[in-house]
Formats: structure tokens, sequence, C-alpha cells
């Protein structure tokens, strides 16, 4: 069998699976991307506690981050370029609202793709050649607000977070007349507030994780976040201070204990840092 | 514009109206635009505009030319055949009225074939793959036969204020044509090539496009028809195959330009919420 005449027997339950990725895992993962990003607001010890969980995940993250993330992102990817190739849009000739957002739903979907590639390489592997820097998980804030200060590496992420906000929250809409949630033009409607909401509220999270990154003092978060690495260490039983630039597999193995438990205030008052030991420590160490 | 006095003394406008009109000779000819001159009357539409411009027979220059070949029928917006891009926008000439157009553009009107079929001659269009779509969903009640079956079953009044709406379709073809998921399909004779060697292959290419808004609806409307539904299934079978419901992009252009103001996005969203049941039946239930 070609592939034509499979993709043309299949078409609508690829259509729908496109439909259904865009919602699940691709768009659950950016609302949790985007709300994980905006816990930078409440300081460097909130957002690295956060990302120490998901990288408590260790050697089971990338397969994870395939299969629920990249994979069907690139399917989503795929077919969504396909159905870009073979439509018409025509909004100079009929202005109305719903083709609109028709168009903006095409256009955002390929800026957020082409954010996304340069996001995850960046982040990944190439750093600064392309602007800001590399991502480290260790040094969760310090490391990103680094990538992020200059303006105008600001302002592509403002530009791809917004498209893929605005791509996720039409596309709740939409997914609803696809599959039939919302039939009336009444109910339809109320769907509409429900996904602008959904939108400004992912708007201001994304755009709020950027303004937190773009304000944080970056000597002050590192030192926050070489804390709180030497005290995943220490409940190692590893010397503190010989995590410097360490990544290695048994320090994922470690969930650190919620960011307020340990007294992290910036380099001002050294002398207020408190390290509970393990005896004292409310959550045992793993393992 | 030339100001005269009319019989009564007041001042009325013996004024020209602009008419570029995108021609065509035949099939897969070039298109080119002409320009004609039309004089002003009361209460025209764009259909006596076109008899005008036949009646003249010449060209802005005042070449003589072949009349502007367009289709029209019932001339009440109830046929559906005279469809065509007025001012960029798919409406109904008969519909369209002279002076409604010169309020929003002053400076004429310019008339152009519907983009989303083939070009027969000028204005006209071929739209049967707009039939074909129908034929696929199987747009009818299926009571063709031999034998009285007696009285089909009651319809409350309920039913049937729902069903209205959808039943004024009138094929003009205007959701296609604004539908930006709906391409042109365009099967240019071959050399050597027979009728129904032609007729196979263009039907082939209509079977893979999108069967547009107006089938879908029509899909929905008979699925609720007491009768119709009797091959409900067939009809899913259609709406879920390949160029089906799927392909909308949910732009509700179609609903937008209805000259009907059919609830076109309604019926798609139901035949969407009728797919989804029936897939899950077909995946569980074979």
């Amino acid at each position: 069998m070609t592939l034509p005449s499979f993709v043309s027997r299949h078409q609508f339950l690829i259509y729908r699976l496109f439909s259904l990725s865009g919602l699940i895992p691709v768009g659950a993962f950016l609302v949790v991307h985007l709300l994980t990003n905006a816990s930078v607001l409440g300081g460097a010890a909130s957002f690295q506690s956060r990302v120490d969980m998901i990288h408590s995940l260790g050697p089971l993250l990338i397969p994870v981050e395939f299969a629920f993330i990249f994979l069907p992102m690139l399917f989503h990817a795929a077919v969504g370029f396909a159905i870009i190739a073979g439509g018409l849009p025509n909004v100079g000739s009929y202005p109305y609202m719903g083709n609109v957002r028709y168009t903006l739903q095409r256009a955002t979907g390929m800026i957020a793709f082409a954010f996304i590639l340069w996001h995850i390489i960046q982040l990944h592997w190439l750093g600064a050649p392309l602007g800001g820097g590399r991502f480290d998980p260790h040094h969760a804030t310090s490391s990103a607000a680094t990538v992020i200060a200059p303006l105008g590496v600001s302002l592509l992420y403002a530009i791809g977070v917004l498209s893929a906000v605005f791509h996720l929250s039409n596309g709740l809409w939409t997914i609803g007349i696809t599959w039939g949630l919302w039939t009336s033009p009444a109910a339809m409607q109320r769907a509409n507030v429900i996904s602008i909401i959904v939108g400004v509220v992912l708007a201001a999270a994304g755009l709020g994780a950027i303004g937190g990154l773009r304000s944080t003092d970056v000597a002050a978060a590192r030192q926050v976040e070489t804390r709180m690495e030497d005290f995943k260490r220490m409940m190692e039983g590893q010397a503190p201070g010989a995590a410097a630039g360490g990544h290695g597999a048994a320090g994922s193995r470690v969930i650190v204990p919620a960011a307020d438990a340990i007294d992290l205030r910036g380099p001002s008052e050294p002398s207020a840092l408190v390290i509970p030991t393990p005896t004292t420590s409310s959550s045992p160490p793993g393992n | 514009m030339i100001m005269k006095t009319d019989d009564h003394g007041g001042p009325t406008a013996a004024r020209t109206i602009p008419v570029r009109v995108l021609r065509q000779d035949a099939p897969g000819q070039e298109s080119y635009w002409e320009r004609h001159d039309v004089p002003w009357e009361p209460n025209m539409n764009v259909i006596s505009v076109l008899q005008k411009v036949a009646a003249i027979a010449r060209s802005q220059d005042g070449r003589p030319v072949a009349p502007v070949a367009w289709d029209c029928n019932c001339l009440e917006e109830v046929c559906g055949s005279c469809t065509m891009l007025i001012n960029g926008r798919t409406r109904m000439a008969c519909s369209a009225l002279v002076d409604r157009l010169l309020e929003e553009h002053p400076d004429g009107i310019e008339l152009r074939p519907m983009s989303k079929f083939p070009v027969v001659r000028d204005l006209v269009v071929d739209r049967r793959r707009l039939f074909h779509s129908l034929q696929r969903v199987k747009a009818w009640v299926p009571v063709d036969d031999s034998f009285d079956h007696g009285p089909g079953p009651r319809i409350s009044p309920e039913e049937q204020e729902e069903a209205y709406p959808l039943a004024e379709c009138m094929s003009c073809g205007c959701c296609l044509e604004a539908c930006p998921q709906f391409t042109r399909i365009e099967t240019p004779k071959r050399d050597g090539e027979t009728d129904e060697q032609l007729a196979a292959r263009r039907t082939a290419a209509f079977d893979q496009g999108f069967i547009g808004a107006h089938a879908v609806s029509q899909a929905v409307l008979f699925n609720k028809h007491p009768t119709g539904k009797m091959i409900a299934d067939e009809r899913m079978a259609a709406l879920t195959g390949p160029g089906g419901i799927q392909m909308c992009g949910n732009a509700q252009n179609c609903v937008a330009v209805c000259p009907k103001h059919i609830p076109l996005t309604r019926s798609i969203a139901r035949a969407g919420r009728s797919a989804t049941l029936w897939a899950l039946k077909k995946l569980f239930d074979r």
C-alpha cells in the first residue's frame, strides 16, 4: 500500500488524532511548562525545586519527554503542515472573526513550531551562538535568566510563547467543535469565553516567567541554587561543593524537600542560612 | 457623472456605473478583464446590470463584444444558480442590489466567476462537484420503490422547525466558495481521453476532495429524518471517509456567507459529534 492511499483511507482517524494530540499531551504539557516557568516569580528556589522534581525522573526523563512531548508534537506539526499546505486562506476577501482566527491558528502554529525548534536546540546543545546560553537543570533560574537576558531573545520568547498560547487556546475552542462538544452558536460562544480566559491566564504565566527571569539577580540565584545542590549532595552523603558542575544520575534520584523547608535567603544574609541535617529534616532522603 | 434636471424639476443623476467583468471564452483559456459602462436606473440588481451589458454589447471603449454569459433563473434567491463574486465576495447576483453595492464601493462593480469551480464561460461555472458531494452523502430520503409502504412516521413540529432551516439550502455554493478548506478541483480533458475515462477520473478526484459545508448539513438533515435515517450509517461512512468532515478547519465562513442563513456550523458540529460516536461504535462494536 502506498503512503497516499494509506493516508487517504485513514484520513479521519489521522485528523482526529491530530486534533486530540494538540490537547493531550502537547497542550497539557504546554500548560504544565508555562505554570512551572511562572514559579520563577516566587523566587529562584521555588523554580529550582520544581525543576528538581521533574529531573527526579532521572534516566526516565528522556523517554518520557520523547513519548509524551517530542513525538506527539512532531506528529501534530507534520499533520498540521500538511493541513496548512492544503488550505487556501482568504481572510482578505472574508475578514470575519472566525476566518481571522483560522488564519492566525495556522500562522501561530508555524511560528510556535519554529520557535520550539530553536528553543530546544539552543537550550540543549547550542547555547550562546544563537544568543543567550544553555539551560542547566541544576542552576535553573540563573542559567535561564542568562539565556533570556538579551532583549532580542526575550522578545523572541515573548512572540513564541504568545503564539503557542494562542494556538492552544483557540485550538481548545475548535477541538470542541470538531469532536462535537459544543454545537449551537450559543454554546460555541460560551466555550469561546472559556478559551479566551484560558488563553489570558496562560499568556500571563508565560510572559510572567519571561519578566521574572529578566528581573532575576543571576548571582544571587546562583548562590541559592548552589546551596540547594549542596544540600542534595549532603543528603546523599556527598561532600558539599563536590557537586559543582556535576550532573550525576545519582543526584537526580533525590527529591529535594520543598524549598520553603530550607532557609534560602540571599547572599546579603549568609549567616542566616540553615541547612537542616538529615535527622531533623521533615522529609527523609530517598532510598 | 453628469447632473441634469428631471421632468419634475428635481436633480437626478444620469449616471453610468463602471462594471468590471472577468471574462473567459472557454474552459482552460486565459481570463481577461473587460470594462462596461452601464446606465444607472432605480432598483437595479446585478442581473439587470448584466442584461444591460448584453443589450449594449459594447465594452467601455466602444468595441463590439459578445454578451457576458451568466447563470440565473428564479431571480428571487431561491434557485441558487446566479452565484458569482461581486466586489470580491460570493453572493447571489439577483439579491445584490446595485444601490447598496455603490454605497460600499462608489467606484463601480466588479464581477468574477466563482473561483472554486472550473469556468465554463465568463461567469458560468461547472458546479457538478457540488452535486457530486450531495450524492456522496446520499442527501435524500430513500423511498424509490415499486411497493406502497404506507404513510411514513410522523414528524413533530419541533423536529420540523429544526429541519426547515437546513432544507432551505439551494445548492448555490457560497459556503464552498468562501471556505478556505475547499479548494478547486479541475480535470481538463487529456489528449486521446474518452468522455467515459474523463468522467471516471473526475469522479475519482471529486471523491478525494472535501465534501463541503452544504453536504455536511444535508447529511445532518436526512440523518434526522425518520425515514432518511434508515441509511444513516452510509452517510456517516461518507462523512468520515476521505475528504469528509475532518477537512473542516472551523473558519466558519460558510455560515457567514450563506444567503439562506442556514446554521451550517451547528450542522458541522453535530456531524462532528455523530462522527465521534460513529467512530467509537465502529471501533468497539465490530
